[in-house]
């Protein structure tokens, strides 16, 4: 009841901005879906055009069964979190909750019962008779969530619902949210541009830029086979470190490093052609010391202390970074030299133009 | 203290006392005047009584004066308010082309054709529509030179309240009435209130527009018979005039008291254009 | 926020159209029209009474050309002049700016009472204030004289011009000291405190702490209320332009002689004029509005 199909989308705004641009996308009924990219790329737009606040230059949008690519917004059986919460200042609590049950023209005494009984469950008794403005942020969210749980519609659309929180309450937000959601089972298309809180909440994730998908995949898919160049430098707390590597008649050369490989051992389909490559090594997938076939020598350069872990940062002997994530305790100094060898299952391969490489069959981690 | 900071301190003082003197003196009889019951020009300790309010309703024209003032200024109010809201939310909301262009050429408009550079074409203009000596006139004329300001502040104010509210209650299934109705005007109500005390205030000083376009004594407001009161020959009728005054002047008084205290007297430059 | 949905509301533009056609029309009717009503008036030997007012003939720029040779308009654009300058761009600026820095030191009831009293000169209706100015300055029992021991002198007849200026003064102070009262706030205390520090008087403290910050109120404030002085119909009341055209100032010259001498051909060639000179003046306060944003 709950799926949104999207097709061939397009959204121009006026002035010649292609925020969208033939959008194809289909989000399962009951799925956390999270909508991750840069600044700019489109994502409050695509958000907005499913909610019908932006009319869809061309494409459809249908929401289970209904095409709604021309309905007016309040016909669409959506419910919206805006990145400000818009609660109404001049009504209570209990009056924003029941807000869209006064639309239907539910009586007054049923709406407050429905704000106290959905209030309740987000733990906001106690506050139904306050304005808004006498709130916390994280009470605020709550009861924006609340008032888009009182509607209930067939699709929550959260726009960056929690970058108005402070970093702790952040975390317990999401993952309060997600039990919510969980428990409730009602599609939910969110946006963020933070790629740690798609990972951690989304059931699937659409990696946009400029206004196309770049990819689409669950949050493990993502994050072990970024699709090109861009999605693997936009995914990871620490960012990818991508080295040039040349190939040379199915032999990996890296220079500086005496990183030499047999692809062809890790190619299942026919070897690909000569010439240069991007390598993509993960931090968190390279450890200290020499450890299997892609051993490299560096000198360690910053050490960066991230409590349980430690960030390193060390410079090969043709002046390439190379960044490592190691557990507390294990650091080397800085000035060591040391070997580091990245889990040789773990490497990713781009060509020239950043596409991956590596074929599917490699990707060795099942979903946690 | 040093001599010095102690002169300083003194000229300081002095400064306050002379202004004070300044702005106080002149108002004085406006407060003393009408309780005495032989009120002069000097201002002195009146003698108490109400006898002079009393005295108003001898005059034919006093009472009718200030109805009529109410009506104008009332009239001006409700109109500049919710033409100017209308406006403004149309103009801040909905890209209309050519908005920002209106909207200074809109000011622009305003502060050049001002009642008095345009006395003269407003006379012809009412005298053609058969306007002169009718309150509606009035009452469309002080609109429109109040409407550009009052746009120009609503549109402000609604640019700074943001759209998500109304975008939420849209997405809620609320029709644009009922976007209106139940999230637009409650938000956007002290800016409201601020233009129709800011408009009634205007309104009801108006001497220039009433003048030249009302004849009937009937019908002419407090501003026209204050000035006709004391500008006709003969002696002057102290004891009327002075209550006169106090009464017409009254509600701008109390307007303000209301202002400053809900808003504080900081919007836009004051009460006054 | 930027220009975020085209249209929040879902208003629709012909509802936008809707909601914004009446106010421009009254716009229209009673600016626009009279603006250019000025124009074609002006072109013309109209008359309120007369030959001229059943037939008008067109006398293109004939009344401009003889206002500009009339010594009557002449005199009245020298006094205007003088009214602008002596009561809002030396005297409002000036006492709104001494009354905004004083009062920042002052006790609180003090500084109450007196921002109470400017305002209430400026929001008092005009034929109120008026009289209450007739009176202070009458000739017998005026409370001037009673103050100053100068029985006998008709203020309003001996000094016309410097009455309406100090009336001017304490009519429409209250906007600039309100004005900078708003500027000088905004002016970091960190600042005035290290001139203080470094033994700064206080005229080195407005020269070079103050006055960088405030530069643009003062340009906003004194185009503003020359525009309002410029267009002030106010000491009409005290003076009705007399005695003997000695405080005829523009706006009481064009009544004088168009509606109450009936030329309203010649009056409209004023109002011309008069229109020129405030967009000139309005000119310059959109541009800095804009420049401003
Ligand atoms: N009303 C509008 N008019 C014109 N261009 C717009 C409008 N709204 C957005 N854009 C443009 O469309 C593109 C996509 O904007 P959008 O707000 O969807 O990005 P976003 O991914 O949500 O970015 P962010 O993370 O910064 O919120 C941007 O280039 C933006 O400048
Ligand atoms: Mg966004």
């Amino acid at each position: 009841m709950g799926e949104i199909r999207i097709e061939g989308l397009t959204k121009v705004y006026s002035g010649n901005v292609t925020a969208l641009d033939r959008l194809d996308l289909t989000i399962n009924d009951g799925e956390f879906f999270a909508l991750l990219g840069p600044s700019g790329c489109g994502k409050t737009t695509l958000l907005r055009t499913i909610a019908g606040l932006e009319v869809a230059t061309s494409g459809r949008i249908h929401i289970g069964e209904r095409d709604v690519t021309k309905m007016s917004p309040g016909d669409r059986d959506v419910a919206m979190v805006f990145q400000d919460y818009a609660l109404f200042p001049h009504m209570t609590v209990s009056d924003n909750i029941a807000y869209p049950l006064r639309i239907r023209k539910v009586d007054q005494a049923s709406r407050a019962q429905t704000a106290a009984r959905v209030g309740a469950g987000l733990g906001l008794n106690g506050l139904l008779e306050r304005r808004p403005g006498e709130l916390s942020g994280g009470q605020q969210q709550r009861v924006a969530l609340a008032r888009a749980m009182a509607c209930e519609p067939s699709a929550f659309l959260f726009d960056e619902p929690l970058s108005n929180l402070d970093a702790r309450l952040r975390l317990e937000a999401r993952t309060f949210l997600k039990g919510l959601q969980h428990q409730l089972g009602v599609t939910t298309v969110f946006v963020t541009h933070d790629q740690a809180e798609a990972l951690a909440m989304a059931d699937r994730i659409a990696v946009m830029e400029a206004g196309r998908l770049r990819q689409l995949g669950t949050p493990a898919e993502i994050f072990h086979r970024p699709i090109d160049t861009f999605v693997a430098n936009f995914i990871g707390s620490a960012p990818m470190t991508m080295l040039d590597a040349d190939l040379v008649r199915g032999r990996l050369y890296v220079a500086g490093t005496t990183i030499e490989q047999e692809v062809a051992v890790r190619w299942s389909g026919p070897d690909p052609s000569d010439g240069p490559v991007v390598l993509g090594i993960r931090p968190e997938y390279v450890r200290v010391g020499a450890f299997g076939p892609m051993t490299v020598q560096a000198t360690i350069r910053i050490v960066e202390n991230l409590g349980a872990t430690v960030l390193l940062t060390a410079e090969t002997a043709s002046g390439d970074r190379l960044q490592a994530l190691v557990p507390d305790g294990t650091q080397p100094a800085v000035g060591a030299q040391v070997e580091l060898s990245p889990v040789a299952e773990r490497v990713l391969l781009y060509d020239e133009e950043g596409h991956l490489m590596t074929p599917a069959t490699q990707a060795a981690p099942a979903p946690a | 203290m040093s001599p010095q900071a102690f002169l300083r301190r003194v000229g300081f003082v002095l400064f306050l006392a002379v202004v004070t003197a300044f702005w106080a003196l002149p108002m004085l009889w406006l407060v003393t005047a009408p309780f005495d019951a032989h009120p002069g020009l000097t201002v002195r300790w009146p003698e108490w009584t109400l006898d002079n309010f009393r005295r108003l309703s001898e005059s034919p024209y006093a009472f009718s004066s200030l109805r009529n003032s109410v009506l104008l200024a009332g009239g001006a109010m409700i109109l500049v308010t919710v033409f100017g809201a209308l406006a403004a939310y149309a103009l801040s909301r909905v890209h209309v082309p050519g908005r920002g262009a209106i909207l200074y050429g809109m000011l622009l408009l305003s502060s050049i054709v001002t009642g008095t550079a345009a006395m003269v074409p407003i006379f012809q203009l009412m005298f053609t529509l058969g306007l002169i000596d009718d309150r509606t006139g009035v009452i469309l004329v002080l609109t429109g030179g109040l409407l550009p300001a009052a746009i120009f502040v609503l549109k402000d104010f609604m640019d700074a309240t943001p759209r998500s509210y109304e975008e939420s209650a849209r997405v809620f299934g609320a029709s644009p009435t009922q976007v209106l109705r139940h999230v637009v005007l409650p938000i956007a109500r002290p800016g409201l209130a601020t233009i129709a005390v800011w408009a009634l205030v205007n309104a009801w000083g108006d001497f220039l527009t009433a003048y030249i376009l009302l004849r009937d004594p009937t019908k002419t407001p407090a501003g026209v018979v204050m000035y006709t009161f004391y500008s006709e020959g003969g002696q002057a009728n102290l004891p009327l005039i002075s209550a006169f005054s106090v009464l017409y002047a009254l509600p701008v008084v109390v307007l303000y008291i209301f202002v400053s205290r809900r808003y504080g007297f900081r919007f836009h430059g004051g009460i006054k254009s | 926020m930027s220009d975020r949905a085209a249209d929040a509301a879902g208003l629709g533009r012909p509802r936008a159209a809707a909601f914004m056609a009446p106010a421009l029309l009254l716009i229209t009717a009673f600016l626009v029209v009279p603006a250019l009503w000025t124009l074609v008036l002006g072109a013309t030997n109209y008359r309120l009474t007369g030959l001229a007012a059943a037939n008008p003939q067109f006398v293109g720029t004939g009344n401009i050309t003889e206002a500009l040779s009339d010594p009557g308009f002449g005199w009245s654009l020298w006094l205007t002049l003088l009214f602008v300058l002596g009561s809002a761009i030396f005297g409002q600026s000036l006492a709104g700016l001494s009354l905004a820095w004083s009062l920042r030191s002052a006790p609180k009831v003090v500084k109450a009472v007196v921002e109470t009293l400017v305002l209430m000169a400026w929001i008092l209706p005009s034929s109120v204030v008026a009289f209450l100015w007739v009176a202070y300055l009458s000739r017998h029992g005026g409370t001037l004289n009673a103050i100053l021991q100068t029985p006998g002198t008709d203020w309003l007849i001996q000094h016309p011009m410097a009455s309406i200026i100090v009336f001017n003064i304490w009519r429409g102070t209250a906007f600039s000291m309100l004005l900078f009262s708003a500027a000088l706030s905004a002016v970091p205390p960190s600042q005035m405190e290290s001139a203080r520090l470094v033994g700064a008087g206080t005229l080195a403290q407005l020269r070079d702490v103050v006055f960088p910050h405030i530069r643009g109120h003062v340009l906003t404030n004194t185009l503003l209320i020359s525009l309002w002085t410029f267009n002030d119909f106010t000491p009409y009341l005290l003076t009705a332009g007399g005695p003997n055209h000695a405080t005829e100032i523009l706006p009481v010259f064009i009544y004088n002689r168009a509606l109450y001498g009936g030329e309203l051909g010649y009056g409209s060639a004023i109002s011309f004029l008069m229109l020129i000179i405030n967009l000139v003046i309005a000119l310059f306060y959109v541009r800095l509005l804009r420049e401003r944003r």
